[in-house]
């Protein structure tokens, strides 16, 4: 018993009293805390500037067009004689569509023909892309609709049938959480969870390679120094999924309790895994740089960016071993879904199972070493 | 410097940690970021039904909702919670609610709702299943519309063109296919190779210019600190050039990604692009004059660096402060300058400022590395 305090105050030292590693812990919070979310801060994407062609010039063309800039999506910010004029300024990256209303698009309105619009969207960007879409599909969709309803009516149809007949149904989409599809709402929760594994895996890692050897038996050492962890990251945890969501102003559903409930396995889980890190690469400077490279190939490969649907079965099933991949799932669920631990119960098994199993393998990697260093008889 | 260079290729295999570093880490990196994207654009999001209509028409959207390339109905729900605790557990991505009595009020001209939920916490997939559903819910629609105009003996042709009195034609510019992965993997790779980059060049200088190192035997082999730094630096340069280039060949060999400008630019583009990421490395390095120090510089600048390049939320979108901030880190401008060149073939005046922006951010981090090495000389002789 005894040896797991020692081990819980020589971690604790290890961590705290370590210039670097207090530097990694604690100022990693400050300086990714405020430079990650930089890049998200306008949250939404609005007005998108789009060029006009109008080869028409026509009273049914300048409508299309006001309609088509009064949305919230996109802004006909620039006006181009013709195409090549129009791609130019995409290429600058000074507007991501271009709206061609070719020349007799009223006419053929008139005349009861159909009448297209040509639509080019830069899908380089898929926000940009769906934004333009959006802004221009919305108004055309309606401006459409009223002269169907107007030709039926004047075919004889009463109003409210040529209405059903124009749209038999109301189509509508409800997003469930992030209803206003923020970028930041989006990103942030998931990226603090990464960023909290690998700054936390970075800093056990190099406590590991800096400290000298710990003394007792490896079962309680370890347990003191997992008391060490859950010590200092049960309460940076909250600082990272609570305290500042809220800062930035993102939606937070679950409760504290569900989060420490699914935090504790994960710490556990990223905090062997750093011994592993540490124990395979020996070198602080080494620890870190491959930490630090790693951070993007984990974002991706948790499904939750890119779909998990979308990742190779064997890769995916490498990627469960990863604390992060469970993690950025489990945790996102019941902080800005609201979930509760029955619903997502397989991955708090998962996360158990993952601390468990890494840390018999730290276990077991510690017996052999001390079972080394100690001569045979002694 | 020659001989510094012939020195640092001669020792490279002699340290395992650094090898491991500018070899063996970023071909990995090349394999799982290459794994995760290769199957290419994401299909198959599962969805659920919550249909209480029962009908043949709810029966006909949801077999349309099955077909769309997006979508599968993996569960049918009996109402709404429970589909929403579908969607919280994970099960699903989104669901499709048909009320009751939906046919017989579409035949009656009252037009009832039918409703997609989906999931926009996780934006990339949920969009995907809004984006499938509409089309498919839209397709089951027309149908009908159709058929009550035929009913009402018009000609099929005519029918369809009244449908729809102004049709859009959607082209999507530079990326017809919808494939990201090319725009992902043309900018994850330099993101990560610009974190090695700059780490491994900081651990190489270290290695000779640290504490208790003796930077004076470099110095008199090479004939002076700025050559002594160069042959420190250039032999990884040409490593991780190779690195780069082995990836353009999986890139645009391997995965087919389209390659419609100048490669020349790109070389160009490349060569700038290793040489100010080791500058970083370098800089961070004789600044703090250590590793653990520069490593944790270099993570400041390198490691939210993705985020910058506008790749998911465009830079043009994001405040000025976080457009400086990503000005000046080389990715950006050298993500922006492949993308450019590759797929959506931008003229190469408008490309060339990418490049200059590269040689200034290069120019600017020689100069400092320089500024600091003749003030620590300084200090030497002082000494």
């Amino acid at each position: 018993m005894s040896a797991l305090a020692t081990a819980f105050r020589a971690e604790l030292r290890a961590i705290l009293g370590d210039r670097q590693v207090r530097m990694i812990v604690l100022l990693a919070l400050v300086i990714y805390a405020l430079i990650y979310p930089l890049p998200y801060r306008a949250e939404l994407l609005r007005d998108v500037p789009v060029v006009l062609v109008d080869q028409d010039r026509s009273t049914a063309s300048a409508d299309l067009a006001r309609r088509v800039d009064a949305s919230e999506a996109v802004a006909l910010a620039y006006a181009a004689l013709d195409m090549a004029e129009a791609t130019r300024l995409v290429h600058q990256r000074r507007a991501y569509g271009v709206m061609l209303i070719p020349d007799g698009f009223e006419r053929a309105l008139l005349r009861g023909d159909q009448s297209p619009v040509a639509l080019y969207a830069d899908a380089s960007y898929f926000l940009m892309y769906q934004r333009v879409m959006q802004g221009a599909a919305v108004p055309l969709r309606q401006m459409g609709a009223e002269i169907e309803a107007g030709r039926l009516i004047a075919q004889g149809t009463p109003r409210a049938v040529a209405a059903a007949q124009v749209s038999p149904a109301n189509q509508i989409e409800v997003p469930l959480f992030n209803p206003a599809a923020g970028y930041a709402t989006y990103v942030l929760p998931a990226a603090f969870v990464l960023i909290l594994q690998q700054t936390m895996m970075m800093g056990l890692a190099l406590a590991a390679t800096r400290r000298g050897p710990l003394p007792g038996r490896p079962v309680w050492r370890l347990l003191g120094q997992a008391g060490a962890w859950l010590a200092i990251y049960l309460g940076l945890l909250p600082i990272y999924l609570i305290v500042l969501p809220v800062l930035y102003g993102l939606p937070i559903l679950g409760g504290p309790g569900s989060l420490i409930m699914l935090g504790l396995p994960f710490l556990l889980a990223a905090g062997f895994l750093a011994q592993l890190v540490a124990a395979l690469f020996r070198r602080a400077e080494v620890v870190q740089v491959v930490l630090l490279a790693m951070g993007l190939p984990f974002f991706f490969l948790s499904g939750f960016a890119w779909p998990v649907e979308a990742i190779p079965a064997h890769l995916n099933a490498l990627a469960q071993l990863i604390p992060s991949t469970a993690a950025i799932d489990g945790l996102v669920r019941v902080t800005q879904m609201g979930a509760s631990l029955p619903q997502i119960a397989p991955i708090l098994w998962h996360l158990w199972a993952l601390a468990a199993g890494l840390g018999l393998i730290v276990l077991a990697v510690e017996t052999r070493r001390v079972a080394s260093a100690t001569p045979a008889g002694d | 410097m020659l001989a510094v260079m012939a020195r640092e290729f001669r020792l490279l295999p002699r340290r395992p940690a650094l090898a491991g570093l500018v070899v063996v880490l970023p071909l990995i990196m090349l394999l799982v970021l290459g794994g995760i994207f290769r199957a290419g654009i994401p299909t198959g999001m599962a969805v659920a039904v919550i249909d209480l209509d029962r009908s043949d028409l709810s029966r006909a959207v949801a077999r349309m909702l099955d077909a769309a390339p997006e979508l599968t109905v993996t569960h049918r729900a009996s109402d709404l919670s429970e589909a929403r605790s579908l969607i919280v557990s994970g099960a699903v991505r989104g669901a499709v609610l048909m009320p009751p009595n939906l046919e017989r009020d579409i035949t009656r001209g009252e037009r009832p709702e039918i409703v997609t939920f989906y999931d926009n916490q996780h934006m990339s997939a949920g969009s995907l299943v809004a984006r499938g559903a509409r089309n498919a819910i839209e397709t089951a629609l027309a149908g009908l519309r159709l058929s009550v105009r035929q009913g009402r003996g018009e000609a099929p042709v005519q029918a369809m063109v009244s449908l729809q009195p102004i049709p859009m034609q959607a082209h999507a510019l530079f990326n017809p296919a919808f494939d990201y992965v090319h725009f992902l993997l043309a900018a994850l790779i330099p993101t990560v190779l610009q974190i090695i980059a700059a780490a491994a060049t900081a651990y190489a200088v270290s290695l000779d210019f640290g504490p208790g190192r003796h930077p004076r035997v470099l110095m008199r082999m090479a004939g002076g600190i700025l050559p002594a730094m160069l042959g420190k630096i250039l032999p990884y340069t040409i490593i991780f050039l190779l690195i780069l280039g082995l990836s353009d060949v999986a890139l645009y060999g391997w995965l087919a990604v389209p390659l419609r400008g100048s490669l020349w630019l790109m070389a160009l583009g490349a060569v700038l692009f290793v040489l100010a990421c080791q500058m970083i490395g370098a800089l961070a390095f004789v600044l703090s004059r250590d590793m653990g120090r520069a490593a944790s510089l270099i993570a400041i600048i390198t490691a939210p660096a993705f985020g910058f390049m506008g790749l998911g939320f465009p830079r043009e979108a994001m405040s000025t402060l976080a457009q400086a901030w990503g000005a000046a880190i080389p990715g950006t401008w050298y993500v922006q300058l492949r993308i450019d060149q590759s797929l959506r073939a931008t003229p190469l005046d408008i490309s060339a400022m990418s490049v200059l922006w590269l040689a200034v951010i290069a120019g600017v981090l020689a100069a400092l590395i320089l500024l600091q090495l003749s003030r620590l000389a300084r200090q030497e002789v002082a000494a």
